[in-house]
């Protein structure tokens, strides 16, 4: 994978479009390394609260000569969050030794860029095939971007929450599917 | 997770949870740190997991999707940062 240090000049002088750049190449293994606390934290809220940290430290970050420095040390800023709500809500996680090694391993990160065109021609493609109330629940998340809680989603789509939430399964089974027709397997990527 | 009684095809009547979990929305602490969401305490371990796989799924759609390559978790930690 890329050194994603290459922003942290930038992100370290406050500029939020090159932390933007950075989390777009962060996210998916920070959220990975949580896996094995899925089960006793939300681990999306572990996330938000960790990148936020993240560019909150970012000034204070004095990189060593080893690339990817600023994601180890959200990796460890997530862990140690993982760790803290473990403890909070009082139930047993999984070990730790397996969250070293998925820190440890920068397993599995695929190499292809967030913005690839070519994926996103055939993801935007298999966007507009979707069925119409399939097509509008994931269009409602996507523009909400984690702002707003699905029933408000919901009720703009004259929607009850549960159709809406079986609508969106429904897109992304279909998206899923749509793109292992034409030989992007984002299923085993993200395995 | 499904009941052995129900028909085969039958929807998971956990599902809607899992799936709500599976979003980038988080309500907000009163100072602004991120709560969980409050259908995940009502999941048991099997359905965490299979919410977060599905979140992961859900994050990977979105990125592609997003001409700046950003899912809606990085979205709702930009909107944060940028609110103070």
């Amino acid at each position: 994978m890329d050194d994603l240090d290459y922003f942290w000049t930038e992100v370290a002088a406050g500029d939020r479009d090159a932390f933007a750049r950075w989390v777009a190449g962060a996210e998916p293994l920070v959220r990975r390394s949580l896996r094995s606390f899925a089960a006793v934290v939300d681990a999306e809220a572990v996330l938000q609260e960790a990148l936020l940290r993240t560019w909150q430290v970012a000034p204070r970050f004095k990189p060593d000569d080893r690339p990817n420095g600023l994601l180890r040390l959200s990796l460890r800023i997530a862990r140690n969050l993982a760790i803290s709500e473990r403890r909070r809500v009082r139930t047993v996680a999984a070990g730790d030794d397996d969250l070293e090694d998925a820190i440890d391993g920068d397993a599995g990160l695929g190499d292809r860029p967030p913005t690839d065109p070519m994926l996103r021609h055939v993801i935007v493609e298999c966007r507009d095939r979707l069925p119409e109330r399939p097509r509008q629940a994931l269009a409602a998340r996507l523009e909400a971007a984690g702002a707003e809680p699905d029933d408000a989603l919901a009720e703009r789509l004259g929607m009850r929450k549960n159709t809406f939430l079986q609508n969106f399964t429904r897109a992304r089974k279909l998206l899923l599917e749509c793109l292992e027709h034409h030989g992007v397997d984002l299923r085993s990527e993200l395995a | 997770m499904s009941n052995p009684s129900d028909p085969p095809g039958a929807p998971d009547p956990n599902e809607p949870i899992e799936e709500s979990v599976a979003g980038a929305w988080r309500p907000r602490e009163p100072g602004g740190g991120v709560r969980f969401h409050p259908g995940w305490y009502d999941l048991d371990e099997a359905g965490r997991l299979r919410a977060f796989d599905a979140a992961t799924a859900n994050r990977a759609l979105e990125a592609a999707l997003d001409p700046e390559g950003l899912s809606a978790t990085a979205r709702a930690v930009l909107r944060r940062i940028r609110r103070g």
